[in-house]
C-alpha cells in the first residue's frame, strides 16, 4: 500500500513536470544534392529518415538520422551511386527574442567508403525562430562546423565550413501531429596536401526533409 | 360675528372628548347644554359635577368643558385656570389650531407657560454600533426649571443630562454605561424630572434596548464601476506572416547562393525551393486566416491593478470584519407612549 502511494506520488510529480516539456518523434522523406571536388562530381538522391525533438523550458534538443541514396546526375563524371547516412544532433538554448544558440555534431558516412567523403564535425551557430501564426513556426539558422574530420583526410580553415538552414513546423490535430520541413545547406572548403601540392576539394550538400511527427 | 367665533370651540369639543365616553350624568348634561349654546347652564352643571366624585377622564373633560365655556363667554382668566387644571391632568393635551378659536388657543398657550410640565417626551427608534452612534431624546419643558434626565432599569441609574431648561430640549444618549460598555439588553425607562423650588414634574418613556452582532461586510468579487478587460485581443489581419516567410525563404536561397563554392558550379536551389515554397504557402494561409489572439499588455496591466485593488479592498474588509465581530449592535426602541406626573 505504501509502495503504491509512493508510486502514485512519483507519477503525479512526473506528470506535473511534464507539463513544461514538449517532444516529438516522426519520420521524414529526405532528398538532397551532393557535390564534391568539382562541378563534375554531382549527385542527387532521396531517402528516408527519422527525427526527434525534445524541449524543456529554454533548452531544446533535436536529433535526426537520414539515409540518402545519391545517384550521379546526368553529365556527372561519377559513375557509382553511394548511400550517405547522416546523423545530426543539435542542442539549443533560448537566449532572447527570436534568438537561440545551437551546438551539436554532424556525422555523415558514405557507402561505399571511397565514393564520397565521410565527415564528422562539431557545429555551433545561431537560430532565429518566429511564429507565423497559430501552430505555424519557422526558423532560420546559420553556423559553422569545427574540427571537421574526413575519411580521406584533409583540413578546413577556421571559417571554411559553413551551414545554413531553414525549417518550418505546422501543427495539426490540436498539436498532436506536426508537419515539418527542413532545409540544410552545408559547404565545407576542404583542402588536402600542403605547399605546392595543396588542393581544394570542397564538399557541398543541400538536404531537404519533409516529415510528419507525433508531438507529445 | 361673535356667535361665529363662539361656534368654533363648540365644534371642537366633541372631537376633543375622544373615543372614551363621559360617565358622570351631570357632566353629560353640562356637555349637552354647551352643545346647545346654553353656556350658563353648562357652567352651572359643570361646577355641580366638579363637586361630585369623578374619575380621571371625567375630571379632565369637566375642566376642558369649563375652559371652553369660559372662553366662549370671554372669561379668559377663568378659562386659563381651567386649562391649567386640564394640563396638570393631561400634560400632552394639544388643541387643534385650525378648529379652535384664537381666544381659547391663547388662553391655552398662556396656561401652558404657568404650569410646570414635561411634555412630548420622545425617544428615537434607532440601530447603531455601540460607541459609534447615539439615541435622540426630545421633550418640552413648559417653564424654566432644573431638568434631570436619567435612564433607570437594569443594574444602575444612568444620568444623561442635568441642566436648566425651558422649551424644546434635544439630547443625545450614546447608550453606554459609566465604564464605557454598551448598555446590556433589557427594558429601561427614560425619566425626565423638572423642578422649580417645591414644584416638580416628571415624565417617563420606557424603552427596549437589544444587543446584537454587528453585520460583517461581504468580500467583493469586483469593484463597482470597474470591469476586467479582455487580456487578449485579436490583431487585424496582416501580410506580415507571408512577408516574413518570403524574407526567410529569400535569405535561405540567397545564403545558399552566397555560400556555394564556385568550384562546384551553380548551387542547387531545389531543396531550398521546396522548403521555402512550403513556408511561403504556410505564410499565405496564415495571412488569410483569422489572426491568433495576442496578449493585450495594457489590459493585462489594468487587470493586474484591478486585482491588486480588489485584494487590497478585501484585505481592508477582512480587517474591518475582525473589528466588527468584536463590536455590539444596539437597537433602541420606545415601547409605548410615556406618561408624566
Amino acid at each position: 500500500m505504501r509502495t503504491a502511494a509512493a508510486l502514485l506520488s512519483v507519477l503525479f510529480a512526473a506528470a506535473g513536470s511534464l507539463a513544461a516539456q514538449h517532444g516529438s518523434i516522426g519520420g521524414q522523406v529526405v532528398f538532397g544534392d551532393y557535390r564534391e571536388v568539382s562541378a563534375d562530381l554531382h549527385y542527387r538522391g532521396s531517402g528516408g529518415g527519422v527525427a526527434a525533438s525534445f524541449t524543456y523550458k529554454k533548452l531544446g534538443i533535436e536529433g535526426s538520422l537520414a539515409s540518402v541514396t545519391y545517384d550521379p546526375v546526368a553529365g556527372s563524371t561519377a559513375t557509382v551511386s553511394f548511400k550517405a547516412t547522416q546523423l545530426d544532433i543539435r542542442a539549443r538554448y533560448y537566449i532572447t527574442g527570436p534568438v537561440s544558440a545551437e551546438v551539436g555534431i554532424v556525422n555523415r558516412k558514405a557507402k561505399p567508403e571511397f565514393e564520397a567523403q565521410s565527415v564528422g564535425a562539431i557545429r555551433a551557430g545561431v537560430r532565429m525562430s518566429y511564429p507565423l501564426g497559430p501552430g505555424v513556426n519557422m526558423g532560420l539558422r546559420g553556423g559553422m562546423l569545427f574540427g571537421s574530420k574526413f575519411s580521406g583526410g584533409g583540413t578546413v580553415s577556421g571559417v571554411g565550413a559553413l551551414e545554413l538552414g531553414l525549417n518550418m513546423t505546422v501543427d495539426a490535430m490540436k498539436g498532436r501531429l506536426r508537419l515539418t520541413g527542413d532545409y540544410d545547406f552545408q559547404r565545407i572548403a576542404r583542402t588536402t596536401g600542403s605547399g605546392p601540392g595543396k588542393a581544394n576539394v570542397p564538399i557541398q550538400q543541400a538536404l531537404g526533409r519533409i516529415g510528419l511527427a507525433v508531438a507529445f | 360675528m361673535r356667535h361665529s367665533v363662539l361656534l368654533l370651540p363648540l365644534l371642537l369639543l366633541p372631537a376633543a372628548l375622544g373615543a372614551q365616553a363621559v360617565q358622570n350624568a351631570t357632566l353629560k348634561r353640562a356637555q349637552a347644554a354647551y352643545d346647545n349654546l346654553d353656556y350658563r347652564q353648562a357652567l352651572t352643571l359643570a361646577h355641580t359635577a366638579q363637586r361630585e366624585r369623578l374619575n380621571g377622564f371625567d375630571k379632565a373633560r369637566m375642566f376642558e368643558l369649563l375652559a371652553f365655556t369660559y372662553g366662549a363667554m370671554d372669561s379668559i382668566l377663568q378659562s386659563m385656570a381651567a386649562f391649567k387644571e386640564l394640563i396638570n391632568l393631561e400634560p400632552e393635551r394639544e388643541l387643534d389650531p385650525n378648529r379652535t378659536s384664537p381666544k381659547v388657543l391663547s388662553a391655552f398657550s398662556v396656561a401652558l407657560t404657568q404650569v410646570l410640565v414635561v411634555r412630548q417626551l420622545k425617544v428615537d427608534s434607532v440601530d447603531f454600533v455601540g460607541g459609534q452612534g447615539d439615541v435622540g431624546i426630545r421633550y418640552v419643558v413648559t417653564q424654566p426649571a432644573r431638568v434631570v434626565t436619567r435612564i433607570t432599569g437594569g443594574a444602575a441609574s444612568i444620568k444623561i443630562d442635568s441642566s436648566v431648561a425651558n422649551g424644546q430640549v434635544n439630547l443625545r444618549w450614546p447608550a453606554r454605561l459609566a465604564n464605557g460598555d454598551p448598555v446590556p439588553t433589557g427594558t429601561y425607562t427614560v425619566v425626565v424630572e423638572a423642578t422649580i423650588g417645591q414644584n416638580s414634574f416628571s415624565a417617563s418613556q420606557p424603552i427596549r434596548v437589544t444587543q446584537g452582532a454587528v453585520d460583517t461586510l461581504p468580500h467583493l468579487l469586483s469593484l463597482p464601476g470597474y470591469e476586467y478587460l479582455p487580456e487578449t485581443e485579436i490583431p487585424p489581419k496582416s501580410w506580415k506572416p507571408m512577408g516574413l516567410a518570403l524574407v526567410y525563404s529569400g535569405i535561405a536561397l540567397a545564403g545558399t547562393s552566397a555560400l556555394s563554392s564556385g568550384d562546384l558550379g551553380s548551387a542547387s536551389f531545389r531543396e531550398a525551393g521546396v522548403i521555402g515554397g512550403g513556408l511561403m504557402a504556410a505564410g499565405f494561409v496564415v495571412m488569410l486566416r483569422k489572426p491568433a489572439p495576442q496578449p493585450a499588455r495594457g489590459n493585462i496591466l489594468y487587470n493586474r491593478l484591478l486585482r491588486e485593488q480588489l485584494a487590497r479592498r478585501n484585505a481592508e474588509i477582512a480587517q474591518d470584519n475582525v473589528r466588527r465581530r468584536q463590536q455590539v449592535a444596539l437597537r433602541v426602541v420606545p415601547i409605548r407612549a410615556g406618561g408624566g406626573r
